[in-house]
Protein backbone atom coordinates (compact mmCIF):
# COMPACT_ATOMS: atom_id res chain seq x y z
CA UNK A 1 0.00 0.00 0.00
CA UNK A 2 1.33 3.57 -0.87
CA UNK A 3 1.20 6.55 1.12
CA UNK A 4 -1.26 8.76 0.56
CA UNK A 5 0.06 11.48 -2.06
CA UNK A 6 0.76 14.33 -0.09
CA UNK A 7 2.47 12.58 2.84
CA UNK A 8 4.25 11.08 0.27
CA UNK A 9 5.65 14.53 -1.42
CA UNK A 10 6.89 15.39 2.02
CA UNK A 11 8.41 12.05 2.89
CA UNK A 12 10.14 12.58 -0.52
CA UNK A 13 11.43 15.71 0.38
CA UNK A 14 12.78 15.14 3.60
CA UNK A 15 15.26 13.31 1.43
CA UNK A 16 15.85 15.59 -1.28
CA UNK A 17 16.84 19.08 -0.69
CA UNK A 18 15.37 20.98 -3.44
CA UNK A 19 12.13 20.14 -4.88
CA UNK A 20 9.75 21.03 -7.45
CA UNK A 21 6.64 19.89 -9.05
CA UNK A 22 8.24 18.10 -11.94
CA UNK A 23 10.92 16.55 -9.94
CA UNK A 24 8.33 15.10 -7.53
CA UNK A 25 6.24 13.89 -10.20
CA UNK A 26 9.11 12.13 -12.02
CA UNK A 27 10.46 10.32 -8.47
CA UNK A 28 6.39 9.01 -7.42
CA UNK A 29 5.54 7.79 -10.91
CA UNK A 30 6.30 4.49 -10.67
CA UNK A 31 3.60 4.18 -7.54
CA UNK A 32 1.07 7.03 -8.66
CA UNK A 33 1.90 7.62 -12.13
CA UNK A 34 -1.60 5.22 -13.83
CA UNK A 35 -4.09 7.33 -11.38
CA UNK A 36 -5.54 10.19 -12.52
CA UNK A 37 -4.94 12.38 -9.67
CA UNK A 38 -1.15 12.04 -10.91
CA UNK A 39 -1.15 16.23 -12.76
CA UNK A 40 0.85 18.69 -12.08
CA UNK A 41 -2.38 21.03 -10.79
CA UNK A 42 -3.01 18.53 -7.98
CA UNK A 43 0.94 18.31 -6.96
CA UNK A 44 1.16 22.51 -7.15
CA UNK A 45 -1.61 22.33 -4.49
CA UNK A 46 0.14 19.67 -2.63
CA UNK A 47 3.28 22.10 -2.66
CA UNK A 48 1.03 25.54 -1.58
CA UNK A 49 -0.95 23.18 1.20
CA UNK A 50 2.05 22.08 2.21
CA UNK A 51 3.52 25.44 3.06
CA UNK A 52 0.02 27.12 4.17
CA UNK A 53 0.97 24.23 6.84
CA UNK A 54 4.35 25.31 8.03
CA UNK A 55 5.99 22.05 6.82
CA UNK A 56 7.87 23.63 3.47
CA UNK A 57 9.05 27.34 2.13
CA UNK A 58 9.47 28.33 -0.78
CA UNK A 59 13.70 27.92 -1.58
CA UNK A 60 13.68 29.50 -5.37
CA UNK A 61 11.95 29.77 -8.10
CA UNK A 62 13.11 30.26 -11.89
CA UNK A 63 12.06 29.69 -16.04
CA UNK A 64 13.09 26.83 -17.65
CA UNK A 65 13.67 26.59 -21.09
CA UNK A 66 9.93 26.92 -22.39
CA UNK A 67 9.93 29.97 -19.85
CA UNK A 68 7.58 27.99 -17.80
CA UNK A 69 7.92 28.72 -14.12
CA UNK A 70 9.42 26.42 -11.59
CA UNK A 71 9.05 26.83 -8.34
CA UNK A 72 11.66 24.92 -6.06
CA UNK A 73 10.56 24.33 -2.27
CA UNK A 74 12.50 22.56 0.61
CA UNK A 75 11.48 20.58 3.78
CA UNK A 76 11.81 22.88 6.91
CA UNK A 77 12.44 21.64 10.75
CA UNK A 78 8.86 21.32 11.63
CA UNK A 79 8.83 19.07 8.14
CA UNK A 80 11.11 16.90 9.22
CA UNK A 81 9.72 16.53 12.39
CA UNK A 82 6.31 15.78 11.47
CA UNK A 83 7.78 12.52 8.99
CA UNK A 84 9.71 11.64 11.94
CA UNK A 85 6.85 11.21 13.82
CA UNK A 86 3.83 10.12 11.75
CA UNK A 87 5.29 8.52 8.76
CA UNK A 88 6.04 4.85 8.85
CA UNK A 89 9.97 3.88 8.99
CA UNK A 90 9.18 1.49 6.08
CA UNK A 91 8.27 4.32 3.77
CA UNK A 92 11.59 6.29 5.06
CA UNK A 93 15.02 5.24 2.88
CA UNK B 1 28.36 41.01 -21.66
CA UNK B 2 25.79 43.55 -21.47
CA UNK B 3 23.14 41.17 -23.84
CA UNK B 4 23.83 38.45 -21.41
CA UNK B 5 22.89 40.34 -18.48
CA UNK B 6 20.04 42.28 -20.19
CA UNK B 7 18.82 38.31 -21.29
CA UNK B 8 19.10 37.26 -17.65
CA UNK B 9 17.55 40.31 -16.18
CA UNK B 10 14.80 39.95 -18.73
CA UNK B 11 14.51 36.35 -17.38
CA UNK B 12 14.54 37.54 -13.84
CA UNK B 13 11.73 39.64 -14.01
CA UNK B 14 9.64 37.41 -16.35
CA UNK B 15 10.29 34.55 -13.64
CA UNK B 16 9.58 37.47 -10.86
CA UNK B 17 5.59 38.13 -13.08
CA UNK B 18 4.57 34.57 -13.28
CA UNK B 19 5.25 34.15 -9.68
CA UNK B 20 3.56 36.96 -8.05
CA UNK B 21 0.49 36.26 -10.80
CA UNK B 22 0.14 32.77 -9.54
CA UNK B 23 0.62 34.02 -5.97
CA UNK B 24 -2.29 36.37 -6.47
CA UNK B 25 -4.40 33.72 -8.47
CA UNK B 26 -4.13 31.47 -5.16
CA UNK B 27 -5.24 34.50 -2.78
CA UNK B 28 -8.07 35.17 -4.87
CA UNK B 29 -9.25 31.93 -5.17
CA UNK B 30 -8.33 31.16 -1.13
CA UNK B 31 -10.45 34.67 -0.53
CA UNK B 32 -13.17 33.35 -2.95
CA UNK B 33 -13.25 29.94 -1.08
CA UNK B 34 -13.30 31.17 2.34
CA UNK B 35 -16.47 33.35 1.51
CA UNK B 36 -18.23 30.97 -0.42
CA UNK B 37 -17.53 28.24 2.51
CA UNK B 38 -19.01 30.96 4.70
CA UNK B 39 -22.15 31.32 2.47
CA UNK B 40 -22.85 27.27 1.84
CA UNK B 41 -22.41 26.81 5.83
CA UNK B 42 -25.09 29.14 6.08
CA UNK B 43 -27.04 28.02 3.78
CA UNK B 44 -26.85 24.47 4.66
CA UNK B 45 -27.82 25.47 8.49
CA UNK B 46 -30.82 27.21 6.96
CA UNK B 47 -31.98 24.16 4.85
CA UNK B 48 -31.51 21.83 7.63
CA UNK B 49 -34.05 23.67 9.33
CA UNK B 50 -36.40 24.03 6.20
CA UNK B 51 -36.10 19.74 5.87
CA UNK B 52 -36.87 20.08 9.62
CA UNK B 53 -40.08 21.43 8.88
CA UNK B 54 -41.89 18.72 7.03
CA UNK B 55 -43.35 15.52 8.17
CA UNK B 56 -42.86 12.89 9.91
CA UNK B 57 -39.67 15.33 10.85
CA UNK B 58 -41.45 17.98 12.37
CA UNK B 59 -44.00 16.30 14.47
CA UNK B 60 -41.09 13.76 15.77
CA UNK B 61 -41.48 12.53 19.62
CA UNK B 62 -38.48 13.29 21.89
CA UNK B 63 -35.53 15.83 21.05
CA UNK B 64 -32.98 13.74 19.48
CA UNK B 65 -35.07 11.53 16.96
CA UNK B 66 -34.98 14.19 14.27
CA UNK B 67 -31.80 16.34 14.63
CA UNK B 68 -30.02 12.76 14.50
CA UNK B 69 -32.04 11.68 11.33
CA UNK B 70 -30.91 14.98 9.47
CA UNK B 71 -27.26 14.87 10.51
CA UNK B 72 -27.07 11.42 9.55
CA UNK B 73 -29.02 11.56 6.42
CA UNK B 74 -27.70 14.85 6.00
CA UNK B 75 -23.38 14.02 6.61
CA UNK B 76 -24.28 10.54 4.52
CA UNK B 77 -25.17 12.74 1.22
CA UNK B 78 -22.88 14.92 1.57
CA UNK B 79 -20.22 11.98 2.23
CA UNK B 80 -21.52 10.43 -1.23
CA UNK B 81 -21.68 14.10 -3.15
CA UNK B 82 -17.85 14.10 -2.02
CA UNK B 83 -16.95 10.60 -3.03
CA UNK B 84 -18.26 11.63 -6.83
CA UNK B 85 -16.26 14.62 -6.48
CA UNK B 86 -12.82 12.82 -5.46
CA UNK B 87 -13.85 9.98 -7.83
CA UNK B 88 -14.05 12.59 -10.81
CA UNK B 89 -10.65 13.77 -9.14
CA UNK B 90 -9.34 10.18 -9.49
CA UNK B 91 -8.70 10.42 -5.67
CA UNK B 92 -10.49 7.25 -4.67
CA UNK B 93 -7.46 5.03 -3.40
CA UNK B 94 -6.60 7.76 -1.70
CA UNK B 95 -9.67 7.21 1.00
CA UNK B 96 -8.08 3.54 2.13
CA UNK B 97 -4.63 5.22 2.18
CA UNK B 98 -5.65 7.76 4.66
CA UNK B 99 -7.11 5.47 7.11
CA UNK B 100 -3.92 3.20 7.19
CA UNK B 101 -1.89 6.58 8.35
CA UNK B 102 -1.52 7.58 11.78
CA UNK B 103 -2.04 10.81 11.27
CA UNK B 104 -5.41 9.59 9.43
CA UNK B 105 -6.56 7.64 12.21
CA UNK B 106 -6.11 10.95 14.93
CA UNK B 107 -8.51 12.47 12.25
CA UNK B 108 -10.66 9.72 12.44
CA UNK B 109 -11.01 10.42 16.39
CA UNK B 110 -11.61 14.04 15.58
CA UNK B 111 -14.39 13.03 13.22
CA UNK B 112 -16.30 11.06 15.83
CA UNK B 113 -16.19 14.40 17.57
CA UNK B 114 -17.16 16.79 15.23
CA UNK B 115 -19.29 14.72 13.32
CA UNK B 116 -21.40 12.58 15.07
CA UNK B 117 -21.56 14.64 18.14
CA UNK B 118 -20.89 18.14 17.53
CA UNK B 119 -23.27 18.05 14.59
CA UNK B 120 -26.27 16.33 16.34
CA UNK B 121 -25.86 18.70 18.94
CA UNK B 122 -25.75 21.73 16.80
CA UNK B 123 -28.80 20.70 15.27
CA UNK B 124 -30.65 19.93 18.49
CA UNK B 125 -29.40 23.18 19.11
CA UNK B 126 -31.14 24.64 15.67
CA UNK B 127 -34.12 22.73 16.66
CA UNK B 128 -34.43 24.19 20.39
CA UNK B 129 -33.48 27.45 19.76
CA UNK B 130 -33.84 28.24 16.38
CA UNK B 131 -31.20 30.69 14.55
CA UNK B 132 -30.29 31.73 18.09
CA UNK B 133 -27.75 28.68 17.67
CA UNK B 134 -26.28 29.74 15.16
CA UNK B 135 -23.87 32.34 16.33
CA UNK B 136 -23.40 30.88 19.42
CA UNK B 137 -21.96 27.32 17.42
CA UNK B 138 -19.09 29.94 15.85
CA UNK B 139 -17.38 30.49 19.64
CA UNK B 140 -15.46 26.84 18.32
CA UNK B 141 -12.48 28.93 17.50
CA UNK B 142 -12.36 30.10 21.41
CA UNK B 143 -12.67 26.41 22.41
CA UNK B 144 -9.80 25.92 19.86
CA UNK B 145 -7.66 28.04 21.01
CA UNK B 146 -8.10 27.03 24.80
CA UNK B 147 -7.76 23.52 23.90
CA UNK B 148 -4.68 24.31 21.78
CA UNK B 149 -3.29 26.25 25.45
CA UNK B 150 -4.28 23.40 27.22
CA UNK B 151 -2.81 20.38 25.19
CA UNK B 152 -0.95 21.83 22.50
CA UNK B 153 1.11 24.24 24.93
CA UNK B 154 0.31 27.07 22.44
CA UNK B 155 0.04 30.07 24.63
CA UNK B 156 -2.41 32.52 23.29
CA UNK B 157 -1.36 36.12 22.74
CA UNK B 158 -2.92 38.92 24.32
CA UNK B 159 -5.11 39.71 21.39
CA UNK B 160 -6.62 35.95 21.02
CA UNK B 161 -7.48 36.36 24.66
CA UNK B 162 -9.47 39.69 23.71
CA UNK B 163 -11.41 37.25 20.94
CA UNK B 164 -12.18 34.94 23.56
CA UNK B 165 -13.50 37.55 25.44
CA UNK B 166 -15.50 38.69 22.79
CA UNK B 167 -17.21 35.61 22.04
CA UNK B 168 -18.13 34.86 25.87
CA UNK B 169 -19.87 38.36 25.57
CA UNK B 170 -21.49 38.17 22.66
CA UNK B 171 -22.86 34.34 23.76
CA UNK B 172 -23.91 36.53 26.93
CA UNK B 173 -26.11 38.92 25.04
CA UNK B 174 -27.78 36.38 22.43
CA UNK B 175 -28.88 34.46 25.47
CA UNK B 176 -29.98 37.82 27.35
CA UNK B 177 -33.26 37.63 26.26
CA UNK B 178 -35.08 34.66 25.46
CA UNK B 179 -37.42 34.43 22.31
CA UNK B 180 -40.94 33.91 22.79
CA UNK B 181 -42.54 30.29 22.22
CA UNK B 182 -38.94 28.27 22.32
CA UNK B 183 -39.26 26.64 25.87
CA UNK B 184 -35.98 24.35 25.49
CA UNK B 185 -34.35 27.64 24.68
CA UNK B 186 -31.72 27.78 27.12
CA UNK B 187 -31.47 23.91 26.66
CA UNK B 188 -30.72 24.86 22.83
CA UNK B 189 -28.10 27.56 23.53
CA UNK B 190 -25.74 24.66 25.93
CA UNK B 191 -25.69 22.44 22.87
CA UNK B 192 -24.98 24.45 20.18
CA UNK B 193 -21.90 25.31 22.85
CA UNK B 194 -21.41 21.36 23.54
CA UNK B 195 -21.10 21.68 19.52
CA UNK B 196 -18.81 24.14 19.47
CA UNK B 197 -16.46 22.39 21.94
CA UNK B 198 -16.60 19.19 20.35
CA UNK B 199 -15.78 21.61 16.50
CA UNK B 200 -12.92 22.84 18.94
CA UNK B 201 -11.48 19.72 19.76
CA UNK B 202 -11.56 18.20 16.24
CA UNK B 203 -8.91 20.71 15.76
CA UNK B 204 -6.62 19.28 18.47
CA UNK B 205 -6.69 16.04 16.91
CA UNK B 206 -6.24 17.25 13.08
CA UNK B 207 -2.85 18.86 14.92
CA UNK B 208 -1.12 15.25 14.63
CA UNK B 209 -0.16 15.40 11.31
CA UNK B 210 -3.21 16.28 9.81
CA UNK B 211 -1.19 18.85 7.23
CA UNK B 212 0.20 16.19 5.84
CA UNK B 213 -3.33 15.11 4.55
CA UNK B 214 -4.92 15.87 1.85
CA UNK B 215 -7.96 17.61 2.63
CA UNK B 216 -10.60 16.69 -0.02
CA UNK B 217 -10.03 13.31 1.02
CA UNK B 218 -9.82 14.21 4.45
CA UNK B 219 -13.77 15.87 4.45
CA UNK B 220 -14.85 13.08 2.33
CA UNK B 221 -13.76 10.39 5.12
CA UNK B 222 -15.10 13.08 7.80
CA UNK B 223 -18.88 13.08 6.32
CA UNK B 224 -18.82 9.65 5.58
CA UNK B 225 -18.16 8.17 8.67
CA UNK B 226 -19.79 11.04 10.95
CA UNK B 227 -22.54 9.96 8.63
CA UNK B 228 -22.63 6.28 8.87
CA UNK B 229 -21.97 6.16 12.80
CA UNK B 230 -24.96 8.56 13.25
CA UNK B 231 -27.22 6.29 10.66
CA UNK B 232 -26.25 2.76 12.26
CA UNK B 233 -25.14 3.41 15.84
CA UNK B 234 -27.21 6.65 17.47
CA UNK B 235 -30.35 6.82 15.15
CA UNK B 236 -31.57 3.07 16.43
CA UNK B 237 -30.18 4.04 19.78
CA UNK B 238 -32.44 7.00 20.03
CA UNK B 239 -35.28 4.66 18.55
CA UNK B 240 -35.09 6.80 15.36
CA UNK B 241 -35.41 4.16 12.43
CA UNK B 242 -39.13 4.53 12.18
CA UNK B 243 -38.79 7.93 11.82
CA UNK B 244 -35.56 7.66 9.27
CA UNK B 245 -38.24 5.20 7.08
CA UNK B 246 -40.62 7.43 7.09
CA UNK B 247 -38.24 10.72 6.20
CA UNK B 248 -36.86 8.55 3.46
CA UNK B 249 -40.45 7.41 1.96
CA UNK B 250 -41.63 11.58 2.36
CA UNK B 251 -39.04 12.37 -0.11
CA UNK B 252 -39.41 16.00 0.45
CA UNK B 253 -37.51 16.39 3.61
CA UNK B 254 -35.05 13.49 1.86
CA UNK B 255 -34.76 16.24 -1.32
CA UNK B 256 -34.39 19.36 1.29
CA UNK B 257 -31.61 17.29 2.76
CA UNK B 258 -29.36 16.11 -0.09
CA UNK B 259 -29.50 19.66 -1.25
CA UNK B 260 -28.09 20.87 2.66
CA UNK B 261 -25.49 18.36 2.31
CA UNK B 262 -24.32 19.59 -0.89
CA UNK B 263 -23.53 22.85 0.55
CA UNK B 264 -22.20 21.34 3.53
CA UNK B 265 -20.21 19.22 1.34
CA UNK B 266 -19.00 22.61 -0.83
CA UNK B 267 -18.89 24.15 2.54
CA UNK B 268 -16.11 21.96 3.34
CA UNK B 269 -14.02 21.93 0.23
CA UNK B 270 -13.37 25.59 -0.15
CA UNK B 271 -13.09 26.26 3.72
CA UNK B 272 -9.79 23.54 3.54
CA UNK B 273 -9.28 25.02 0.09
CA UNK B 274 -9.49 28.96 1.70
CA UNK B 275 -6.93 27.28 4.77
CA UNK B 276 -4.52 25.86 2.31
CA UNK B 277 -4.10 28.60 0.55
CA UNK B 278 -4.57 32.29 2.44
CA UNK B 279 -3.59 30.42 5.59
CA UNK B 280 -5.57 29.11 8.66
CA UNK B 281 -6.44 32.26 9.92
CA UNK B 282 -8.05 34.36 7.05
CA UNK B 283 -9.87 31.46 6.24
CA UNK B 284 -11.60 30.66 9.71
CA UNK B 285 -12.35 34.05 9.76
CA UNK B 286 -14.16 34.08 6.48
CA UNK B 287 -16.10 30.40 7.25
CA UNK B 288 -17.31 31.94 10.97
CA UNK B 289 -19.13 34.57 8.46
CA UNK B 290 -21.78 31.74 8.24
CA UNK B 291 -23.10 32.90 11.53
CA UNK B 292 -24.02 36.21 9.25
CA UNK B 293 -25.63 34.33 6.60
CA UNK B 294 -27.40 31.68 8.63
CA UNK B 295 -28.84 34.26 10.68
CA UNK B 296 -29.90 36.41 7.79
CA UNK B 297 -31.61 33.59 5.39
CA UNK B 298 -33.53 32.51 8.68
CA UNK B 299 -34.84 36.22 9.38
CA UNK B 300 -35.20 35.88 5.39
CA UNK B 301 -36.72 32.21 4.32
CA UNK B 302 -38.01 31.36 7.81
CA UNK B 303 -39.37 34.31 9.58
CA UNK B 304 -37.35 34.35 12.25
CA UNK B 305 -37.62 37.44 14.63
CA UNK B 306 -34.47 39.93 14.42
CA UNK B 307 -34.00 40.71 17.90
CA UNK B 308 -31.60 43.85 18.60
CA UNK B 309 -29.59 41.33 21.34
CA UNK B 310 -29.51 38.63 18.17
CA UNK B 311 -27.85 41.07 16.01
CA UNK B 312 -25.41 42.53 18.21
CA UNK B 313 -24.61 39.20 19.47
CA UNK B 314 -23.59 37.89 16.26
CA UNK B 315 -21.70 40.45 14.96
CA UNK B 316 -19.60 40.59 18.68
CA UNK B 317 -18.97 36.86 18.28
CA UNK B 318 -18.03 36.66 14.67
CA UNK B 319 -15.90 39.93 15.59
CA UNK B 320 -14.49 37.75 18.48
CA UNK B 321 -13.53 34.78 16.44
CA UNK B 322 -11.78 36.52 13.46
CA UNK B 323 -9.41 38.27 16.22
CA UNK B 324 -8.98 34.73 17.91
CA UNK B 325 -8.02 33.59 14.24
CA UNK B 326 -6.41 36.46 12.88
CA UNK B 327 -4.86 39.95 13.63
CA UNK B 328 -7.26 42.24 11.49
CA UNK B 329 -4.99 44.57 10.53
CA UNK B 330 -3.04 42.06 8.86
CA UNK B 331 -5.97 42.68 6.07
CA UNK B 332 -4.81 46.46 5.79
CA UNK B 333 -1.33 45.55 5.53
CA UNK B 334 -1.28 43.32 2.72
CA UNK B 335 1.15 45.28 0.52
CA UNK B 336 3.92 45.49 2.90
CA UNK B 337 4.12 41.62 3.30
CA UNK B 338 4.82 40.61 -0.20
Amino acid sequence: MSLPSRMAVLNYMNEHDSVNVKSVMEALKPFYGNEKQFNENLYLEHFMALEANGLVELASYNLDDKENLIMNYRINDDGREAVEKYVDKKYRN
Amino acid sequence: MEIEKGVMKRQLSLADNKKNALTKKFKTTGLINGVISGLTYGIYSTLVMVASGYDPLVSAAGFLAAPFVCSGLNDFIAGIWLLFYNAKKGRLKELGRTLKTKPGQMLVIGFLLGGPIANGAYLVGLAMAGAYAIPISATCSLFGALFAWMFLKQKPTKRVVLGMVLCVMGAIIINFVKPEGAPNFTLGIICALIAAICWGLEGVFSSFGGAMIDTDVAVNLRELISGLVVLILLVPAVGALKLLGGTIVAGTPLLWLAIAGLSAAISFVTWYKANATVGCAIGMSLNVTYAFWGVLFCVLFLGQTLTPTIVIGSVVIVLGAIIVTMNPLDLFRKGEVE
